[in-house]
């Protein structure tokens, strides 16, 4: 098996003594989308920080293809690409100039993949970045992010601002990616349904912790809705529940940790075959946060 | 619904209600992974799933195809288990109602009993799913 992209031990970042992010360990292997998802201020973007090597670690280490993130080479910066939450672009320059700039960084450079998005994101490149409507800039920002080719894309919100023809453009460049099977996304958005689409793994943060992470099949199996017949009020608490809505003749409750042996502890406890059901990630992200 | 179960659930209806005939060759992962903007790993499983259950063929470097006579080989089972998906939903939908399940049933016999007199196979096209 090929060595994983990144590698975070026990990371913990603090701000004045204020801890952000608390003890978390994360790899990235090759062909991952990994979608993180977290409320606001849950720590994504730290995060994504620490693995960028933006900042350092208070506690922990991080390292991308096997180098420490905060100290990595040149070779193995090259090898990875960022779109950040607020864009980075130099309002003095045109669209061109600022592709040209970047462009001009690295050794190889996808002029074919980025003519074609700039055909069908109807980038002017004769436009001053300053000129240029927030979601003109997010489509310039993907675009300078994936000329090189990177193996390694990291992307903070990315589509806050895209038009849903440019979504959906930028979503297919993800499948792109992910169809090479040796290249890796790690995907952070409000928008749970396109990380749902794109992610074979999920993070969840929560506080600052990693609350969650896994194959996004474990994830599904391990979180569902089940259906309780009942023909008295439930004397007992149902285990593992994270919401429990009572009728008068049937419970619905949200478990986590499902398996053979919690179904027969509920098919225990209240007397009856729970029915299950599998949940939508953006039903598991809402009953993790009740 | 998740996009893995809808993709399945279409390919089988597809395939069952005639549309998908044997022989037809499916998009490639890739194919499917950008039509539906969907990790094409999740396509990989459904299609290998698929094949497990006997409704897809595998064709060495070639694209996969819908499997030859299906209907005869696939096991009362596993037809059976095929109607989960949709079962399912009717059991939800009912309890949403707050209808008793013998009133349910009473009125599936009936559809079921009229539709003797009607062709399955154009009311199957008509249900595209996803």
């Amino acid at each position: 098996m090929q060595h994983p992209y990144v590698v975070a031990r026990e990371l913990t970042k603090a701000f004045d003594a204020k801890p952000v992010l608390h003890d978390v360990s994360f790899e990235v292997r090759p062909g991952d989308v990994i979608g993180v998802l977290g409320k606001n201020g849950a720590g994504k973007t730290t995060l994504l920080e620490l693995v960028l090597g933006f900042t350092p670690a208070s506690r922990g280490r991080v390292e991308v293809f096997g180098h420490e993130s905060y100290r990595l080479p040149g070779a193995a910066k090259a090898r990875v690409g960022f779109v950040p939450q607020q864009d980075e672009l130099v309002n003095q320059l045109t669209a061109g100039d600022q592709l040209k700039l970047i462009r001009s960084f690295y050794a190889t450079w996808d002029d074919a993949l980025v003519a074609r998005l700039i055909d069908v994101w109807d980038i002017e490149l004769g436009e001053r970045v300053k000129n240029m409507s927030v979601g003109q800039r997010q489509k310039l920002s993907i675009l300078l992010a994936l000329g090189h080719r990177p193996d390694l894309l990291i992307l903070d919100e990315p589509v806050a601002s895209l038009d849903p023809l440019a979504r959906r453009h930028f979503l297919e460049q993800i499948v792109e990616i992910a169809a090479d099977g040796n290249r890796s996304v790690v995907l952070s958005s409000h928008i749970v349904s396109d990380i749902e689409r794109l992610a074979n793994r999920i993070w969840i943060l929560k506080d600052g912790r990693l609350h969650w992470q896994g194959d996004f099949d474990d994830l599904r199996d391990s979180v569902v809705r089940v259906h309780l017949r009942i023909a008295q009020p439930l004397r007992a608490q149902i285990p593992n529940a994270l919401t429990v809505d009572l009728g008068r003749s049937h419970a619905t409750a949200v478990v986590h940790g499902w398996s053979a042996e919690l179904e027969a502890e509920i098919a225990e406890l209240t007397g009856t075959t729970p029915e299950v059901e599998g949940l939508t990630l953006e039903d598991i992200f809402l009953a993790m946060h009740r | 619904m998740p996009l893995h179960r809808q993709l399945y659930e279409q390919i089988r209806r597809m395939v069952a209600s005639g549309q998908l005939a044997p022989g037809t060759a499916l998009p490639s992962i890739r194919e499917l992974a950008l039509t539906h903007t969907i990790n094409p790993m999740t396509v990989s499983k459904v299609y290998a799933r698929l094949e497990t259950e006997g409704v897809l063929e595998r064709n060495r470097g070639k694209p996969m195809t819908v499997a030859a006579q299906r209907r005869a080989q696939a096991p009362y089972s596993v037809r059976l288990a095929s109607l989960d998906l949709p079962l399912e939903n009717l059991v939800l939908a009912a309890r949403q109602l707050e209808l008793d399940a013998d009133a349910v049933i009473e009125a599936l016999r009936e559809k079921w009993e009229k539709s003797d007199a009607a062709p399955i196979r154009g009311r199957a096209r008509a249900d595209k799913g996803v």
